[in-house]
Protein backbone atom coordinates (compact mmCIF):
# COMPACT_ATOMS: atom_id res chain seq x y z
CA UNK A 1 0.00 0.00 0.00
CA UNK A 2 1.45 3.32 -0.97
CA UNK A 3 1.17 6.62 0.91
CA UNK A 4 -1.11 9.29 -0.44
CA UNK A 5 1.41 12.04 0.00
CA UNK A 6 4.94 12.24 -1.14
CA UNK A 7 7.62 11.82 1.61
CA UNK A 8 9.44 14.86 0.43
CA UNK A 9 6.40 17.02 0.85
CA UNK A 10 5.67 15.94 4.33
CA UNK A 11 7.39 18.97 5.80
CA UNK A 12 5.23 21.40 3.87
CA UNK A 13 1.80 22.57 4.66
CA UNK A 14 -0.60 19.78 4.38
CA UNK A 15 -2.86 21.83 2.20
CA UNK A 16 -0.09 22.52 -0.25
CA UNK A 17 0.12 19.96 -2.88
CA UNK A 18 3.40 18.64 -3.99
CA UNK A 19 5.26 21.38 -5.92
CA UNK A 20 7.15 19.00 -7.98
CA UNK A 21 4.16 17.62 -9.65
CA UNK A 22 1.85 20.57 -10.09
CA UNK A 23 2.31 24.21 -10.85
CA UNK A 24 1.93 26.45 -7.78
CA UNK A 25 -1.57 27.48 -7.00
CA UNK A 26 -3.11 30.05 -4.72
CA UNK A 27 -2.70 29.29 -1.12
CA UNK A 28 -5.76 28.16 0.57
CA UNK A 29 -4.72 29.45 4.01
CA UNK A 30 -5.80 32.76 5.46
CA UNK A 31 -2.42 33.45 6.94
CA UNK A 32 0.79 32.09 5.67
CA UNK A 33 2.53 29.76 8.03
CA UNK A 34 5.55 31.29 9.58
CA UNK A 35 6.99 28.04 10.69
CA UNK A 36 7.06 24.69 9.21
CA UNK A 37 4.06 22.90 10.62
CA UNK A 38 4.41 19.32 11.41
CA UNK A 39 0.74 18.96 11.38
CA UNK A 40 -1.86 18.64 8.77
CA UNK A 41 -4.12 21.33 10.32
CA UNK A 42 -3.61 24.90 9.00
CA UNK A 43 -1.70 27.16 11.35
CA UNK A 44 -3.72 29.71 13.29
CA UNK A 45 -0.99 31.68 14.92
CA UNK A 46 -1.11 35.32 15.94
CA UNK A 47 -0.51 38.13 13.54
CA UNK A 48 3.13 38.64 12.72
CA UNK A 49 4.70 41.62 14.42
CA UNK A 50 4.57 44.80 12.43
CA UNK A 51 7.83 45.99 11.10
CA UNK A 52 8.89 49.17 12.78
CA UNK A 53 9.12 51.99 10.40
CA UNK A 54 12.33 53.37 11.74
CA UNK A 55 14.90 51.74 13.85
CA UNK A 56 16.57 54.24 16.11
CA UNK A 57 19.82 52.33 16.00
CA UNK A 58 20.18 52.60 12.27
CA UNK A 59 19.22 55.97 11.10
CA UNK A 60 19.30 58.31 14.07
CA UNK A 61 22.74 59.33 15.06
CA UNK A 62 23.07 57.85 18.50
CA UNK A 63 26.14 58.49 20.48
CA UNK A 64 28.43 55.51 20.18
CA UNK A 65 26.87 54.25 16.98
CA UNK A 66 29.44 53.77 14.29
CA UNK A 67 29.14 56.17 11.49
CA UNK A 68 31.93 57.03 9.10
CA UNK A 69 30.77 60.46 8.20
CA UNK A 70 28.78 62.67 10.45
CA UNK A 71 27.46 65.88 9.20
CA UNK A 72 28.92 68.78 11.05
CA UNK A 73 26.62 71.45 12.19
CA UNK A 74 27.40 74.79 10.76
CA UNK A 75 28.52 77.19 13.40
CA UNK A 76 26.56 80.33 13.58
CA UNK A 77 28.83 83.01 12.30
CA UNK A 78 29.03 85.98 14.58
CA UNK A 79 28.68 89.15 12.64
CA UNK A 80 30.75 91.94 14.11
CA UNK A 81 28.75 95.06 13.60
CA UNK A 82 30.96 97.28 15.79
CA UNK A 83 33.05 99.99 14.25
CA UNK A 84 36.67 98.95 14.08
CA UNK A 85 39.29 101.37 15.38
CA UNK A 86 41.31 103.23 12.81
CA UNK A 87 44.95 102.45 12.15
CA UNK A 88 47.04 103.62 15.09
CA UNK A 89 44.03 104.59 17.19
CA UNK A 90 44.52 101.91 19.83
CA UNK A 91 48.22 102.66 20.12
CA UNK A 92 47.49 106.35 20.48
CA UNK A 93 45.05 105.55 23.26
CA UNK A 94 47.60 103.33 24.96
CA UNK A 95 50.36 105.93 24.78
CA UNK A 96 48.16 108.89 25.66
CA UNK A 97 49.39 110.92 28.60
CA UNK A 98 46.58 112.58 30.52
CA UNK A 99 47.80 115.44 32.65
CA UNK A 100 44.59 117.00 33.84
CA UNK A 101 41.42 115.75 35.46
CA UNK A 102 38.52 118.13 35.71
CA UNK A 103 36.85 115.94 38.31
CA UNK A 104 39.72 116.46 40.71
CA UNK A 105 39.42 119.33 43.15
CA UNK A 106 41.47 122.40 42.56
CA UNK A 107 43.94 122.76 45.40
CA UNK A 108 43.63 126.08 47.13
CA UNK A 109 46.86 127.98 47.53
CA UNK A 110 48.92 125.69 45.30
CA UNK A 111 52.01 127.61 44.29
CA UNK A 112 53.95 127.24 41.06
CA UNK A 113 57.57 126.29 41.15
CA UNK A 114 59.82 129.08 39.93
CA UNK A 115 63.50 129.48 39.24
CA UNK A 116 63.82 131.42 42.47
CA UNK A 117 61.71 129.29 44.77
CA UNK A 118 63.11 125.94 43.76
CA UNK A 119 66.08 126.24 46.09
CA UNK A 120 64.00 127.41 49.03
CA UNK A 121 64.64 124.99 51.89
CA UNK A 122 61.41 125.96 53.63
CA UNK A 123 59.44 124.39 50.79
CA UNK A 124 60.65 120.93 51.66
CA UNK A 125 57.68 118.62 52.03
CA UNK A 126 55.45 120.95 50.02
CA UNK A 127 53.86 120.20 46.71
CA UNK A 128 54.37 122.76 43.99
CA UNK A 129 52.64 122.91 40.64
CA UNK A 130 54.57 122.84 37.38
CA UNK A 131 53.92 126.01 35.35
CA UNK A 132 51.95 125.59 32.14
CA UNK A 133 54.70 126.40 29.62
CA UNK A 134 57.05 124.00 31.37
CA UNK A 135 54.38 121.30 31.23
CA UNK A 136 54.32 121.73 27.46
CA UNK A 137 58.08 121.49 27.31
CA UNK A 138 58.11 118.38 29.49
CA UNK A 139 55.45 116.84 27.32
CA UNK A 140 57.53 117.57 24.25
CA UNK A 141 60.53 115.68 25.65
CA UNK A 142 58.24 112.85 26.82
CA UNK A 143 59.14 113.29 30.47
CA UNK A 144 55.66 112.23 31.61
CA UNK A 145 55.00 108.50 31.60
CA UNK A 146 51.68 106.79 31.05
CA UNK A 147 52.00 104.72 34.21
CA UNK A 148 52.41 107.69 36.51
CA UNK A 149 49.48 109.09 38.46
CA UNK A 150 49.02 112.38 36.61
CA UNK A 151 45.39 111.72 35.57
CA UNK A 152 44.29 111.83 39.20
CA UNK A 153 44.89 115.53 39.69
CA UNK A 154 43.80 118.86 38.31
CA UNK A 155 47.26 119.90 37.16
CA UNK A 156 50.75 118.34 37.25
CA UNK A 157 52.49 119.05 40.52
CA UNK A 158 55.54 117.70 42.25
CA UNK A 159 56.70 117.12 45.77
CA UNK A 160 59.80 118.97 46.90
CA UNK A 161 61.77 116.30 48.71
CA UNK A 162 65.29 116.43 49.99
CA UNK A 163 66.79 115.00 46.79
CA UNK A 164 64.89 117.61 44.78
CA UNK A 165 66.35 120.42 46.83
CA UNK A 166 69.84 118.95 46.47
CA UNK A 167 69.39 118.75 42.74
CA UNK A 168 68.01 122.30 42.64
CA UNK A 169 71.05 123.57 44.51
CA UNK A 170 73.35 121.83 42.07
CA UNK A 171 71.51 123.26 39.09
CA UNK A 172 71.65 126.68 40.65
CA UNK A 173 75.38 126.36 41.34
CA UNK A 174 76.12 125.16 37.82
CA UNK A 175 74.11 128.06 36.42
CA UNK A 176 76.10 130.47 38.57
CA UNK A 177 79.38 128.76 37.74
CA UNK A 178 80.08 127.58 41.28
CA UNK A 179 81.32 124.12 42.15
CA UNK A 180 81.47 121.16 39.80
CA UNK A 181 81.03 121.97 36.16
CA UNK A 182 79.52 118.69 35.16
CA UNK A 183 77.72 116.19 37.34
CA UNK A 184 77.26 112.68 36.01
CA UNK A 185 74.82 110.59 37.98
CA UNK A 186 72.87 107.34 37.84
CA UNK A 187 69.72 106.96 39.91
CA UNK A 188 69.12 103.55 41.41
CA UNK A 189 66.55 102.39 43.92
CA UNK A 190 63.54 100.26 44.54
CA UNK A 191 60.58 100.07 42.25
CA UNK A 192 58.43 103.16 42.70
CA UNK A 193 61.08 105.06 44.64
CA UNK A 194 60.92 108.06 42.30
CA UNK A 195 63.88 107.62 39.94
CA UNK A 196 62.00 108.61 36.79
CA UNK A 197 60.22 111.40 38.64
CA UNK A 198 63.60 112.67 39.75
CA UNK A 199 64.59 112.98 36.09
CA UNK A 200 61.36 114.87 35.50
CA UNK A 201 62.08 117.22 38.38
CA UNK A 202 65.60 117.84 37.08
CA UNK A 203 64.17 118.62 33.64
CA UNK A 204 61.59 120.96 35.14
CA UNK A 205 64.24 122.92 36.98
CA UNK A 206 66.53 122.95 33.95
CA UNK A 207 63.73 124.38 31.82
CA UNK A 208 63.09 127.02 34.47
CA UNK A 209 66.76 127.94 34.34
CA UNK A 210 66.76 128.13 30.53
CA UNK A 211 69.02 125.18 30.01
CA UNK A 212 68.90 123.02 26.92
CA UNK A 213 67.40 119.63 27.70
CA UNK A 214 67.95 116.53 25.61
CA UNK A 215 65.99 113.56 26.90
CA UNK A 216 65.94 109.95 25.78
CA UNK A 217 62.68 108.89 27.40
CA UNK A 218 63.20 105.15 27.18
CA UNK A 219 66.44 103.46 26.11
CA UNK A 220 64.47 100.37 25.20
CA UNK A 221 63.05 102.17 22.16
CA UNK A 222 66.56 102.33 20.76
CA UNK A 223 67.36 98.64 20.95
CA UNK A 224 64.10 96.88 20.09
CA UNK A 225 64.80 96.88 16.34
CA UNK A 226 61.66 98.82 15.58
CA UNK A 227 63.19 101.92 14.06
CA UNK A 228 65.32 102.22 10.98
CA UNK A 229 69.07 101.77 11.23
CA UNK A 230 72.03 101.97 8.97
CA UNK A 231 75.83 101.84 9.20
CA UNK A 232 77.82 105.02 9.52
CA UNK A 233 80.51 105.02 6.80
CA UNK A 234 84.20 104.77 7.71
CA UNK A 235 83.83 103.78 11.36
CA UNK A 236 85.65 100.92 13.08
CA UNK A 237 84.02 99.11 14.77
CA UNK A 238 81.00 99.97 12.67
CA UNK A 239 78.67 102.48 14.24
CA UNK A 240 75.01 102.55 13.33
CA UNK A 241 72.69 105.52 13.09
CA UNK A 242 68.95 105.48 13.69
CA UNK A 243 67.70 108.12 11.34
CA UNK A 244 64.00 108.10 12.19
CA UNK A 245 64.62 108.14 15.92
CA UNK A 246 67.21 110.89 15.54
CA UNK A 247 64.74 112.93 13.52
CA UNK A 248 62.07 112.60 16.21
CA UNK A 249 64.66 113.47 18.86
CA UNK A 250 65.57 116.61 16.94
CA UNK A 251 61.91 117.47 16.69
CA UNK A 252 61.52 117.09 20.46
CA UNK A 253 64.63 119.19 21.11
CA UNK A 254 63.37 121.93 18.85
CA UNK A 255 59.89 122.03 20.36
CA UNK A 256 60.95 121.71 23.97
CA UNK A 257 63.72 124.29 24.02
CA UNK A 258 62.46 127.72 22.99
CA UNK A 259 65.84 129.12 23.92
CA UNK A 260 67.21 127.57 20.73
CA UNK A 261 65.27 130.16 18.75
CA UNK A 262 67.51 132.86 20.20
CA UNK A 263 70.72 131.01 19.41
CA UNK A 264 72.17 131.15 15.93
CA UNK A 265 74.55 129.04 13.92
CA UNK A 266 78.01 130.46 14.59
CA UNK A 267 79.59 129.54 11.26
CA UNK A 268 78.33 127.81 8.13
CA UNK A 269 79.03 124.08 8.11
CA UNK A 270 81.64 122.57 5.82
CA UNK A 271 80.36 121.47 2.44
CA UNK A 272 80.90 117.78 2.98
CA UNK A 273 79.34 117.86 6.45
CA UNK A 274 75.71 118.53 5.60
CA UNK A 275 74.32 117.39 2.26
CA UNK A 276 71.91 120.32 2.01
CA UNK A 277 72.69 124.03 1.93
CA UNK A 278 72.12 125.65 5.31
CA UNK A 279 71.41 129.38 5.37
CA UNK A 280 73.85 131.40 7.46
CA UNK A 281 72.64 132.73 10.83
CA UNK A 282 69.89 130.13 10.93
CA UNK A 283 68.52 129.65 14.44
CA UNK A 284 69.40 126.39 16.12
CA UNK A 285 65.72 125.62 16.54
CA UNK A 286 65.20 125.88 12.79
CA UNK A 287 68.33 123.81 12.21
CA UNK A 288 66.95 121.04 14.40
CA UNK A 289 63.67 121.15 12.50
CA UNK A 290 65.56 120.75 9.23
CA UNK A 291 66.90 117.48 10.56
CA UNK A 292 63.51 116.48 11.90
CA UNK A 293 61.94 116.91 8.49
CA UNK A 294 64.45 114.80 6.62
CA UNK A 295 65.58 111.64 8.43
CA UNK A 296 68.35 111.07 5.87
CA UNK A 297 70.29 114.06 7.22
CA UNK A 298 69.12 113.78 10.83
CA UNK A 299 72.37 112.46 12.26
CA UNK A 300 74.71 115.02 10.60
CA UNK A 301 72.34 117.77 11.75
CA UNK A 302 72.32 116.37 15.27
CA UNK A 303 76.13 116.37 15.34
CA UNK A 304 76.22 119.93 14.04
CA UNK A 305 73.61 121.05 16.56
CA UNK A 306 75.48 119.46 19.42
CA UNK A 307 78.74 121.06 18.32
CA UNK A 308 77.01 124.42 18.26
CA UNK A 309 75.60 123.84 21.74
CA UNK A 310 79.05 123.14 23.15
CA UNK A 311 80.55 126.38 21.87
CA UNK A 312 81.45 129.02 24.47
CA UNK A 313 78.65 131.22 25.83
CA UNK A 314 75.97 128.64 25.20
CA UNK A 315 73.56 127.57 27.96
CA UNK A 316 74.31 124.50 30.10
CA UNK A 317 73.01 121.13 28.96
CA UNK A 318 70.90 118.53 30.70
CA UNK A 319 71.11 115.05 29.20
CA UNK A 320 68.75 112.37 30.50
CA UNK A 321 68.14 108.73 29.77
CA UNK A 322 65.65 106.38 31.39
CA UNK A 323 65.97 102.59 31.44
CA UNK A 324 69.77 102.56 31.39
CA UNK A 325 70.14 98.76 31.53
CA UNK A 326 68.64 98.41 28.07
CA UNK A 327 71.51 100.46 26.68
CA UNK A 328 74.04 98.05 28.12
CA UNK A 329 73.49 94.87 26.13
CA UNK A 330 73.15 93.40 22.69
CA UNK A 331 70.29 94.88 20.76
CA UNK A 332 67.70 93.13 18.62
CA UNK A 333 69.30 94.67 15.55
CA UNK A 334 71.40 92.37 13.36
CA UNK A 335 74.53 93.29 11.45
CA UNK A 336 75.12 92.40 7.82
CA UNK A 337 77.14 89.39 8.97
CA UNK A 338 74.11 88.24 10.94
CA UNK A 339 75.55 88.99 14.35
CA UNK A 340 73.67 90.94 17.05
CA UNK A 341 74.79 94.55 17.32
CA UNK A 342 75.78 95.85 20.73
CA UNK A 343 73.90 98.87 22.02
CA UNK A 344 77.13 100.84 22.32
CA UNK A 345 77.52 100.71 18.54
CA UNK A 346 74.50 102.92 18.08
CA UNK A 347 75.41 106.57 17.74
CA UNK A 348 72.78 108.06 20.04
CA UNK A 349 73.49 105.62 22.86
CA UNK A 350 77.23 106.01 22.38
CA UNK A 351 76.89 109.77 22.40
CA UNK A 352 75.00 109.68 25.69
CA UNK A 353 77.28 107.12 27.34
CA UNK A 354 80.37 109.09 26.30
CA UNK A 355 78.98 111.96 28.33
CA UNK A 356 78.02 109.72 31.22
CA UNK A 357 81.47 108.19 31.37
CA UNK A 358 83.17 111.54 30.97
CA UNK A 359 84.88 110.70 27.67
CA UNK A 360 83.13 113.71 26.13
CA UNK A 361 83.08 116.58 28.59
CA UNK A 362 80.42 119.26 28.57
CA UNK A 363 82.35 122.50 28.03
CA UNK A 364 79.46 124.68 29.20
CA UNK A 365 78.81 122.52 32.23
CA UNK A 366 75.61 120.68 32.84
CA UNK A 367 74.10 117.49 34.15
CA UNK A 368 74.16 113.99 32.73
CA UNK A 369 71.48 111.90 34.43
CA UNK A 370 70.51 108.31 33.86
CA UNK A 371 67.99 106.20 35.64
CA UNK A 372 67.68 102.47 36.02
CA UNK A 373 64.38 100.68 36.20
CA UNK A 374 63.25 97.89 38.46
CA UNK A 375 60.10 96.93 36.63
CA UNK A 376 61.40 96.85 33.07
CA UNK A 377 65.03 95.93 33.15
CA UNK A 378 67.10 93.19 31.55
CA UNK A 379 69.69 91.39 33.65
CA UNK A 380 73.08 92.95 32.99
CA UNK A 381 75.63 91.56 35.48
CA UNK A 382 78.30 94.08 34.50
CA UNK A 383 76.01 97.04 35.15
CA UNK A 384 74.92 95.61 38.47
CA UNK A 385 78.52 95.09 39.50
CA UNK A 386 79.67 98.52 38.38
CA UNK A 387 76.79 100.37 40.04
CA UNK A 388 77.17 98.33 43.24
CA UNK A 389 80.86 99.09 43.45
CA UNK A 390 80.36 102.79 42.73
CA UNK A 391 77.70 102.91 45.39
CA UNK A 392 80.18 101.50 47.87
CA UNK A 393 78.26 98.31 48.47
CA UNK A 394 80.85 95.89 49.82
CA UNK A 395 78.51 92.96 49.33
CA UNK A 396 78.80 93.30 45.56
CA UNK A 397 81.80 91.31 44.39
CA UNK A 398 82.91 90.02 41.07
CA UNK A 399 81.59 86.54 40.46
CA UNK A 400 84.44 84.46 38.95
CA UNK A 401 81.98 82.41 36.92
CA UNK A 402 79.84 85.22 35.56
CA UNK A 403 80.51 86.88 32.22
CA UNK A 404 80.95 90.62 32.42
CA UNK A 405 80.67 92.86 29.42
CA UNK A 406 83.92 94.81 29.17
CA UNK A 407 82.24 97.62 27.26
CA UNK A 408 79.78 98.15 30.10
CA UNK A 409 82.50 98.09 32.73
CA UNK A 410 84.47 100.54 30.58
CA UNK A 411 81.73 103.16 30.89
CA UNK A 412 82.20 103.34 34.65
CA UNK A 413 85.96 102.73 34.76
CA UNK A 414 87.01 106.32 34.36
CA UNK A 415 85.33 107.31 37.61
CA UNK A 416 83.35 110.42 38.25
CA UNK A 417 79.98 108.74 37.90
CA UNK A 418 77.91 109.11 41.03
CA UNK A 419 75.36 106.51 41.97
CA UNK A 420 72.44 107.97 43.85
CA UNK A 421 70.12 105.60 45.64
CA UNK A 422 66.61 106.94 45.93
CA UNK A 423 65.30 106.13 49.38
CA UNK A 424 61.94 106.64 50.99
CA UNK A 425 60.31 109.91 51.92
CA UNK A 426 60.61 111.25 55.43
CA UNK A 427 57.41 111.36 57.44
CA UNK A 428 57.14 115.12 56.99
CA UNK A 429 57.45 114.80 53.24
CA UNK A 430 54.91 111.97 53.22
CA UNK A 431 52.54 114.11 55.23
CA UNK A 432 52.87 117.03 52.83
CA UNK A 433 52.13 114.73 49.92
CA UNK A 434 49.12 113.18 51.65
CA UNK A 435 47.71 116.58 52.50
CA UNK A 436 47.96 117.49 48.84
CA UNK A 437 46.14 114.27 47.95
CA UNK A 438 43.46 115.06 50.52
CA UNK A 439 43.01 118.58 49.12
CA UNK A 440 42.74 117.11 45.61
CA UNK A 441 39.93 114.90 46.81
CA UNK A 442 41.56 111.51 46.29
CA UNK A 443 41.99 110.86 50.02
CA UNK A 444 38.88 111.06 52.20
CA UNK A 445 40.43 110.21 55.54
CA UNK A 446 41.72 112.73 58.00
CA UNK A 447 45.44 113.18 57.53
CA UNK A 448 46.85 113.04 61.02
CA UNK A 449 49.95 111.54 62.59
CA UNK A 450 48.37 108.13 63.04
CA UNK A 451 47.23 107.89 59.42
CA UNK A 452 50.53 109.16 58.07
CA UNK A 453 52.55 106.79 60.27
CA UNK A 454 50.44 103.81 59.28
CA UNK A 455 50.70 104.45 55.56
CA UNK A 456 54.37 105.37 55.82
CA UNK A 457 55.04 101.96 57.39
CA UNK A 458 52.81 100.20 54.87
CA UNK A 459 54.80 101.69 52.03
CA UNK A 460 58.05 100.22 53.29
CA UNK A 461 59.43 103.38 54.88
CA UNK A 462 58.03 106.01 52.55
CA UNK A 463 58.67 104.50 49.13
CA UNK A 464 56.61 107.03 47.21
CA UNK A 465 55.18 104.68 44.62
CA UNK A 466 54.05 102.26 47.29
CA UNK A 467 52.65 105.16 49.28
CA UNK A 468 50.50 106.14 46.33
CA UNK A 469 49.33 102.56 45.95
CA UNK A 470 48.48 102.28 49.62
CA UNK A 471 46.71 105.61 49.97
CA UNK A 472 45.32 106.67 46.60
CA UNK A 473 44.85 103.60 44.47
CA UNK A 474 43.89 100.97 47.03
CA UNK A 475 40.24 101.06 48.05
CA UNK A 476 39.34 98.77 50.90
CA UNK B 1 52.70 100.21 -4.54
CA UNK B 2 56.25 98.90 -4.49
CA UNK B 3 57.67 97.00 -7.42
CA UNK B 4 59.79 94.00 -6.45
CA UNK B 5 60.96 91.41 -8.96
CA UNK B 6 58.14 92.07 -11.38
CA UNK B 7 55.39 92.13 -8.77
CA UNK B 8 53.51 95.00 -7.22
CA UNK B 9 53.02 94.97 -3.48
CA UNK B 10 50.96 97.14 -1.18
CA UNK B 11 52.99 99.58 0.89
CA UNK B 12 51.38 98.39 4.09
CA UNK B 13 53.03 94.98 3.86
CA UNK B 14 55.94 93.94 6.05
CA UNK B 15 59.16 93.58 4.11
CA UNK B 16 59.97 90.35 5.94
CA UNK B 17 56.70 88.71 4.90
CA UNK B 18 56.75 90.10 1.39
CA UNK B 19 60.07 88.45 0.62
CA UNK B 20 58.76 85.16 1.96
CA UNK B 21 56.13 85.25 -0.76
CA UNK B 22 58.75 84.34 -3.37
CA UNK B 23 59.29 80.64 -4.04
CA UNK B 24 62.59 79.66 -2.45
CA UNK B 25 62.66 82.28 0.30
CA UNK B 26 61.63 81.24 3.78
CA UNK B 27 61.84 82.92 7.17
CA UNK B 28 65.57 82.33 7.59
CA UNK B 29 66.68 83.57 4.19
CA UNK B 30 64.34 86.52 4.44
CA UNK B 31 65.81 87.50 7.79
CA UNK B 32 69.38 87.18 6.48
CA UNK B 33 68.48 89.28 3.47
CA UNK B 34 67.07 92.04 5.67
CA UNK B 35 70.15 91.97 7.89
CA UNK B 36 72.41 92.30 4.88
CA UNK B 37 70.54 95.37 3.71
CA UNK B 38 70.13 96.89 7.21
CA UNK B 39 66.36 96.75 7.25
CA UNK B 40 64.77 96.16 10.63
CA UNK B 41 62.35 93.24 10.95
CA UNK B 42 59.24 95.34 11.54
CA UNK B 43 59.83 97.59 8.53
CA UNK B 44 57.02 98.05 6.05
CA UNK B 45 57.44 98.56 2.35
CA UNK B 46 56.37 102.18 2.72
CA UNK B 47 59.43 102.95 4.84
CA UNK B 48 61.92 101.81 2.19
CA UNK B 49 63.59 104.42 0.05
CA UNK B 50 64.06 103.83 -3.64
CA UNK B 51 67.71 102.84 -3.27
CA UNK B 52 66.83 100.11 -0.79
CA UNK B 53 64.14 98.76 -3.12
CA UNK B 54 66.75 98.63 -5.89
CA UNK B 55 69.13 96.81 -3.55
CA UNK B 56 66.45 94.26 -2.71
CA UNK B 57 65.77 93.72 -6.40
CA UNK B 58 69.49 93.28 -7.07
CA UNK B 59 69.84 90.76 -4.25
CA UNK B 60 66.82 88.79 -5.43
CA UNK B 61 68.07 88.82 -9.01
CA UNK B 62 71.29 87.16 -7.95
CA UNK B 63 69.48 84.37 -6.10
CA UNK B 64 68.09 81.15 -7.52
CA UNK B 65 64.41 81.60 -6.72
CA UNK B 66 61.02 81.30 -8.37
CA UNK B 67 61.15 79.72 -11.89
CA UNK B 68 64.87 79.00 -11.84
CA UNK B 69 64.49 77.02 -8.67
CA UNK B 70 61.42 75.23 -9.96
CA UNK B 71 63.29 74.30 -13.13
CA UNK B 72 66.19 72.94 -11.16
CA UNK B 73 63.81 70.79 -9.16
CA UNK B 74 62.23 69.41 -12.31
CA UNK B 75 65.61 68.77 -13.86
CA UNK B 76 66.68 66.79 -10.84
CA UNK B 77 63.63 64.57 -11.10
CA UNK B 78 64.01 64.15 -14.86
CA UNK B 79 67.63 63.18 -14.41
CA UNK B 80 66.68 60.47 -11.96
CA UNK B 81 64.06 59.14 -14.33
CA UNK B 82 66.32 59.22 -17.36
CA UNK B 83 68.99 57.29 -15.50
CA UNK B 84 66.36 54.69 -14.78
CA UNK B 85 66.80 54.81 -11.04
CA UNK B 86 64.26 53.48 -8.60
CA UNK B 87 63.58 56.99 -7.32
CA UNK B 88 63.03 58.23 -10.84
CA UNK B 89 60.55 55.46 -11.52
CA UNK B 90 58.69 56.14 -8.33
CA UNK B 91 58.44 59.81 -9.24
CA UNK B 92 57.10 58.86 -12.65
CA UNK B 93 54.53 56.57 -11.08
CA UNK B 94 53.49 59.13 -8.50
CA UNK B 95 54.31 56.78 -5.67
CA UNK B 96 56.26 57.41 -2.47
CA UNK B 97 59.98 57.62 -3.15
CA UNK B 98 61.58 56.99 0.19
CA UNK B 99 60.24 53.64 1.28
CA UNK B 100 56.97 54.75 2.78
CA UNK B 101 54.08 52.30 2.85
CA UNK B 102 51.74 52.32 -0.10
CA UNK B 103 48.87 50.35 1.35
CA UNK B 104 47.21 53.52 2.53
CA UNK B 105 47.92 57.22 2.65
CA UNK B 106 49.80 58.03 -0.51
CA UNK B 107 47.87 61.18 -1.24
CA UNK B 108 50.82 63.46 -0.70
CA UNK B 109 53.03 61.37 -2.94
CA UNK B 110 50.48 61.23 -5.72
CA UNK B 111 50.04 64.97 -5.41
CA UNK B 112 53.68 65.92 -5.57
CA UNK B 113 55.65 63.08 -7.12
CA UNK B 114 55.45 63.58 -10.78
CA UNK B 115 58.07 64.27 -13.37
CA UNK B 116 56.69 67.68 -14.32
CA UNK B 117 56.45 68.81 -10.75
CA UNK B 118 55.29 72.38 -10.32
CA UNK B 119 57.31 73.16 -7.24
Amino acid sequence: MSLQTCWRCIARASCQPCPTRRPPQQLCTLYPASTAAFTTSPSLSALPPKKKAKSPMVEVNVKGAKKTFTKKKKKLQKVDRGKKPAVGERKALRKRVVLSNTNALEVEGLKDITAQSMIDDSLRGHVLAIPGPVVDQLRAVEAFKVTQGWPLFRRPSMLIRKDTLDMATEIENISLGIGDKTIRRVFVGERGSGKTTMLLQAMTMAFLKDWVVINIPQAQDLILAQTEYGPLPSTTPTLYTQRTYTASLLNAISRANPILQTLQLSQPPAENEIPIPVPPNISLSRLALLGAEDPEIAWPIFELLYRELTLPDRPPLLLCMDGLAHAMRNTHYISNTYQPIHAHQFTIIKWFLDHLSGTSPLPNAGLVLASTSESNSPVVPALKLALGQLEGNSAVRKDPFAKYDERVLGVFEGGGVEVKRMGGLSKEEARGLMEYWALSGVVRQRVDDGFVGEKWCLSGGGCVGELERAVVRMRV
Amino acid sequence: MVFILGNNFSEQRLVLKTLQGFYGIGPQISRHLLARLHIHPTARLSSLNSQTVLDINAELASMKIENDLRRELRENITRLRDMGTYRGRRHAMGMPVRGQRTRTQTATASKFNRVERLG
